[in-house]
Parts: C-alpha cells; structure tokens; sequence
C-alpha cells in the first residue's frame, strides 16, 4: 500500500507546472526564494544554515553520508487583496534540486544545486474606460510574466580541524517573457492589441560557509555571499545592469534532548544594492531585507530519527521590492511539517505545510503552501 | 499515516491546476504602467493623390445598368445574342424549322426594392453593335416602332429572373432578317413614375446574364416530342451606354464610373508608427464633394488594397483575403465616409512596402456597375479639413523594462 502511495505521489508530481505568483513579486527582480529544502521549510527555515539538502550554506554539504538527489515541489493556494479588489490564485514550482555526495571518506563533500532566485510568474489584470476619438471605450487590461531567476550553485565542503568550510560558485540567470494585453469592448472599430518581450538575466556570485558543532548538542553555522551584479537584456539588447546583494547569515542550533533539535537563524541582505538601478529603469527601487526563523524537530524514536519526525517553525522576513514607494512589505509564516524514509533508507518522502501573511500597505495576500520534498539516495 | 499520504495526493492531483490572474491596482502595481493608446490623424501626401481610369469598361462590367435618369442622366443597356442559325440538328441531321415562340430574360441583380410599377422596355437595336457603340449612336433605336416587349417587374421580385414570351404575331419585332446572319441585337431601358434604375446581370455574372430562347418546331417526319426544340442563346456581347459619360477632374478623387475610375492616396506613416507601433484602429476618412447619388436601397461599396509597389495607375495592390476593407455607402450621402482600413494599415508597419492605397468600387460586383460616382476632395483641396486623411490609433512599445 506504502509503494502505491509512493509511486501514485510520484506519478503526480511531473503533471505539476513550474510557475508561482504573488503580487509581491510583480516589482523589481520578483519575489525571492529561499532555496530551502522541504525538510527545512517545514521548521520554518530555522535549520536552513545547517540543512544539507537546502542551498543556503555550503558548509552544510558536509552533512551528507551519501549520494542523494533532492527535488523539491510546492503548490500554494492564496487569497490576494489590493485596492483594486481581491483574488484567489493558486500555483506551482519546483524550486528547488540538488544532487550532492560525499568525498575523500566523508571529510569533504561537493553538490550541484538549482534553486529559485526569484519567482516572477503573474498576471494581473484590470478593466477601465479610456477616451478614443471623443468615445468612451472599455478596456481590459491584463500583464503576464512568466519566468525568474534561478541559481545553479556548485558547492564544495571540507572538514578542517573542527570547523566545516564550504564554498559555492553561485551562476544567476533567467529570464522574464511579458506580454501586455489590451481588449477594446467595441471589437467592431479595435483590434485588440498583444506586445510581449523577454527580459534575461544573467549574474554571478560566490558564497562562503561555515560551521562548527560544539559538543553533541550545540552548532553554529554562518555564510557570507555575494552576488555581483546581474545584466539586463532585453530581446538580446543590453539595457542596464543591477547590483545584487550581500547575505550574511547566522545559525544556531541546540538539542535539549535526543528527541528534541531546537534552531534558529537571522539572514540579512543588502538588497539596497539594487535600489539605484532599479529606480534609474523606472521602478520603486529596493530595500535591505532580513529574515528570522525559529523552529523545533522533534523525534520521537531517536534510533529511527526519520521515522516521522515532527517539525515546527516560523520566519519573518521583510521583502525587498515595494509596491508602493517608502513602504516595505513583510511577510510571515508558520510551518509544519514530517517525512519518511523507507526503501532502506534510499528513498524518502518529506512534506510541509506552511501558512503564510504577507502585507504592505493596503497589499496584502494570506494562504497555504504545500511542499513535498522527494529524496532519492541509489 | 496512510490515510495522511491519500489525502495528500488527492489535494496534489486536485491542485494540478493553475489560476495566477490577480486584480490590478494600476498604475501602482503595473510595472510599465498602463498601455497608452494614442490617436493621430495623417493627411495623404499634398499633391500625390490621383484617380486614374479605364480599369473596367461597361462591355466587362458585372452588369448592365438601366435607368430613367437617376443619377447620371439616363443609361440603357445592351445585348447582342449569339448567332442563331437556320437550322437545327436533330438526328445527325440538320433540319428546317418553324419558330413557335420566343423567350426574352434578363437577371434583375439589384432595383429600388421600395418602388412599384418598374418596367423594362426592350428595344431592336442594329446587329452592328459593339463595345464602342455610343448613347448618341443608339438613341435612334429606342423608339416605338423598335419596341419589341415591355417586361412589367413585379414589386414581390427583388432580384431574380425576369421574362417575356413573343408568340405569333409578336414574333415579327424579333424576327432576324439574312443580313443580321441571326445576330439579335436588344436594348433595355427603364420606365418608372420616378427616376430609378435597375442593374441586371451580364456576362460578367457567372449564370445570369441575359437569355435569348427560341422555342421552334423542327421538320422531321415524327409526330412525336422529338419534332419540338429549343434554342438557348447567351450574348455574344452585353454592355450599356449612358447619357453623361464620366468626366474626370484631376484635383479629386473619382471612384467608380465607366470605365471605372480607382483612386491612388499616398501617406507618410511617421517612423514612430511604422517602426514600432501596433495599430488598434485605423480609419481612412474622405470627404465626398457633393452626396453620393446612387441607386435607393442598393448601397455602393467602397474598398481599398494597399499597394505592393507604387507604379501609379499599374501599381500592383495586396488582395490577400482579410486586407481589403470594405465598406458600404448609401445613396445620399453627404458627410463623411469612413472606411475601417487597420489590416490594410498593418501591411505597412515593419516593413518597406508603399504606404499607400487604391481605392474603388467594390471588385468585380461593383467596379463598372454601380449608379454611384463618389467624388471625393483630394489632397490639393483648399480647405484641409476635407482632404484625404487616415486616422490612427495606436500604442507605442509597452515599457516592460520598468520593473
């Protein structure tokens, strides 16, 4: 029955459309990732700087004991409200993939990784009355973008002397294809009017990571990142250039019993960096953002730790792209989530749920996103 | 657990779909704002339009026009039969025969559906005639003695087949003398109590042109059906003269005629426009010089082809189906015309071609066939306002580069 549950899961998962959308992605470089493995997202983030299936630290690549492919899938279902009314959208992605493996006997591991960057799937539409020829005339209105940015990050880790040193060559690229529809009620006189053009990014960055576990129950982890700067072109044209980030994060974690793994985790990134260039092209610029998380992992049978462990957690983030000039936007969320290992530990099925409030201003948006996180260690 | 993962897939399989519509706040939330339609009015190159005629000549127009003087006094039409001969093969064998009676029909394609008591007066013209044949040449022949039949069209027949039957002593006014070498020539003219017209069908209407049958009576010694023929004739040559022949002025714009006159309008599109505009509306607009006269009750209709080189008067034109608007222009009218030309107008966005358009009569129902004569103000008019003009309506490059 457990096989057929997999491979009906698994049949699923390939009918899923890469795509996500929210409203507060429709400026600047779109809304960022996390790059977090479902079995990090589903303590809200807080075991990210450790988690050696998430692409936060390089460090943390040292976790694994073998080589495993992660992929990671989540469906989100939210309600929207912005002054122009309310929705319901719902979505999928993939946002996250990795293989890594060990080397030279455990002490050092290398990973290939490819995570999202930035999502920006949307389309919005709206309805209003323009002045032709001294008629009024309806029109519908809507913008699609479909794309983002991704990171392929190829990432090494290495045990030195107590401390684990990770490196990350992190390439960012995508692309936006946008397409501006306008539909004229009166189809007699108007034609209805389709432009669309492809905004591609591409960016490098380079990442550093550490981690050091003090004793059987206490670690620490940190990174550093920087991304550069990422070129814009539009339909194969140079049109500018924006300055990406700085990150700098900080994790702990402590385990009070066997059973139980508490964490926690600050990121702070200088997303200012692209406020001059993003503002120069015509946008609301952007802000330096920061991101908490706090969360627990509870096992309850600490010799078999993956049989369905509980997690818990929660973040709060600040988001870097505003809607409107001199508000930034947040968000919140709350998270839980399990997973299974099985096949003899080969294989193994991770699920989170969380419960997300962004606002900013009179923008707001609420809802569920499910992930599923499938490993696969042959 | 199990029953957890069931759940799980089934919410999974459910939510395979996608709905990513959000409402705008726009501009706020619109990156590049909102598309900006603008409207611009151009006027055809000064001095560069010209009407051009002889494309159709009355002999290969779609029909025959006949009025009482409706518009441009008084048009007559006529018809020459094919040769009928003096005998008739039955059996393998040619045979002598005895004419019983004669059929004259013509196809009514358009009249004045509002007016009773239309007649079509069918006149012996010369054999002789042909396509230079003149209004003064004929007018001798539309006289009483020459009336063959009179044709009472029914007010219920809009447009169809109308006839008259001779028989007997009728039988004389079509009787073909030898040295006709059995060429029947006919003329129609219209009576009406007003001034009317009717187009009729000609050899350029596939299956309507007129019919000349002779129903005879072979000589053959059979009592049966076989003696009893008949001789179908189609015409050899159909046209129709008229009283006021065109007379074209080289500061408008004429559109129609005989022979059909065509319009060439010039215009400069602006780089803006041409380059990297996309049309939503494209109206050409002229200004006739005085109402449109025409037949009540059937509209002329105007198109115009974009030009695929400009030759001047030879210029070929785009007839890709979809690219020739078309519009229709009743009888009276005096403001003025409009004409949707914005597929016509995207033919010449992105691209070298001339941007300019051959405007006429509705090809071929029409050209060479219509009562109607619009004249329009060209561009060498004196007030600006009534000159040939295209008005457009557009949106430049969405700015989709703001993020």
């Amino acid at each position: 029955m457990r096989r057929a549950l997999l491979l009906l899961v698994l049949a699923i998962v390939p009918g899923i459309a890469p795509a996500q959308s929210s409203q507060f992605g429709i400026r600047g470089l779109g809304f960022p990732g996390r790059a977090l493995s479902t079995h990090a997202i589903g303590s809200g983030g807080a075991f990210g700087l450790f988690d050696a299936e998430s692409s936060v630290n390089p460090a943390a690549l040292i976790g694994v004991s073998t080589v495993t492919a992660v992929f990671t899938g989540s469906q989100s279902f939210r309600h929207e409200e912005n002054p122009a009314g309310t929705g319901s959208v719902r979505d999928t992605r993939f946002p996250h993939f990795m293989v890594v493996g060990p080397a030279r006997q455990g002490r050092a591991a290398l990973g290939l990784s490819y995570s999202n960057y930035t999502s920006r799937d949307f389309t919005i539409a709206s309805t209003g009355t323009i002045d032709l020829r001294g008629v009024p005339v309806g029109v519908s209105d809507s913008l699609l973008a479909r794309g983002g940015l991704n990171d392929l990050r190829v990432g090494g880790a290495v045990r030195l002397q107590g401390w684990t040193v990770g490196l990350g060559l992190h390439v960012i690229s995508g692309s936006n294809r946008l397409v501006s529809r306008r539909v004229f009620a009166d189809t007699v006189h108007y034609l209805s009017s389709r432009q669309q053009s492809e905004l591609s990014y591409a960016g490098v960055g380079l990442s550093v990571g550490l981690m050091r576990q003090f004793g059987q129950n206490f670690g620490v982890a940190a990174i550093a990142r920087s991304d550069g700067h990422l070129n814009k072109d539009r339909d194969s044209t140079r049109i500018g250039t924006v300055d990406l980030p700085f990150t700098l994060g900080l994790g702990m974690h402590w385990r009070p019993s066997s059973q139980l793994d508490l964490g926690g985790q600050a990121v702070v990134r200088t997303w200012s960096a692209a406020n001059s260039d993003l503002l120069a092209q015509g946008g609301l610029g952007a802000e330096n953002t920061f991101e908490v998380a706090a969360g627990a992992e509870f096992t309850p049978d600490p010799k078999r730790p993956f049989r369905r462990p509980l997690r818990l957690g929660a973040h709060y983030a600040r988001l870097p792209f505003p809607l409107v000039a001199d508000v930034q936007g947040h968000e919140f969320g709350v998270s839980a989530g399990s997973g299974l290992r099985f096949a003899q530990q080969r294989a193994g099925v991770d699920l989170a749920l969380e419960h997300v409030w962004r606002s900013e201003g009179p923008y707001s948006e609420r809802g569920f996103i499910l992930s599923l996180g499938i490993t696969v260690r042959p | 657990m199990r029953l957890g993962y069931l759940c799980l897939s089934l919410l999974l399989l459910l939510a395979c779909q996608e709905k990513l519509t959000a409402p705008a706040d726009c501009p706020t939330l619109c990156p590049g704002g909102e598309p900006q339609v603008f409207d611009e009015v151009i006027n055809g190159i000064p001095g560069s339009d010209s009407s051009f005629s002889g494309y159709v000549q009355p002999s290969a127009a779609a029909a025959l026009l006949s009025s009482n003087g409706l518009v441009n006094g008084e048009e007559r039409g006529i018809v020459r039969f094919n040769r009928r001969g003096d005998s008739i093969g039955v059996r393998d064998t040619l045979r002598a025969y005895t004419i019983d009676s004669v059929a004259l029909g013509f196809t009514i394609i358009a009249r004045d559906t509002l007016l009773s008591g239309l007649q079509l007066l069918l006149y012996r013209l010369p054999s002789t005639i042909d396509s230079t044949s003149t209004y003064a040449d004929l007018d001798p022949s539309f006289v009483p003695g020459n009336l063959i039949a009179t044709i009472d069209v029914p007010d219920s027949v809009n447009t169809g087949p109308v006839q008259t039957m001779l028989r007997a002593a009728d039988l004389a006014r079509v009787a073909i003398p030898p040295s006709d070498s059995g060429r029947l020539s006919v003329g129609v003219r219209v009576a009406a109590p007003v001034p009317t017209g009717v187009r009729l069908g000609s050899l350029g209407t596939a299956g309507a042109s007129a019919g000349f049958t002779t129903f005879v009576t072979a000589d053959i010694p059979d009592t049966g059906t076989a003696k009893l023929r008949t001789i179908p004739l189609t015409p050899a040559f159909d046209s129709y003269v008229t009283q006021t022949p065109t007379v074209s002025d080289s500061t408008l714009l004429l559109v129609g005629g005989e022979p059909a006159s065509r319009a060439l309008i010039r215009f400069v599109l602006p780089p803006r426009i041409r380059d990297s505009a996309t049309v939503v509306r494209a109206t050409l607009e002229l200004t006739p010089v005085a109402p449109i006269a025409g037949l009540p009750t059937d509209p002329v209709r105007l198109e115009a082809r974009a030009l695929l080189a400009d030759l001047g008067a030879k210029s070929p034109v785009n007839s890709t189906a979809g690219r020739v608007p078309q519009d229709s222009v009743s009888a009276g009218t005096a403001g003025t015309v409009a004409l949707e030309a914005v597929r016509l107008v995207e033919l010449w966005l992105h691209s070298t071609r001339p941007t300019g358009l051959v405007l006429s009569l509705a090809q071929p129902s029409l050209e060479g066939a219509s009562f109607s004569r619009p004249v329009f103000y060209s561009s060498r008019a004196a007030d600006p306002t009534v000159r040939p003009r295209l008005r457009i309506s557009y949106l430049l490059s969405f700015p989709f580069e703001n993020p």
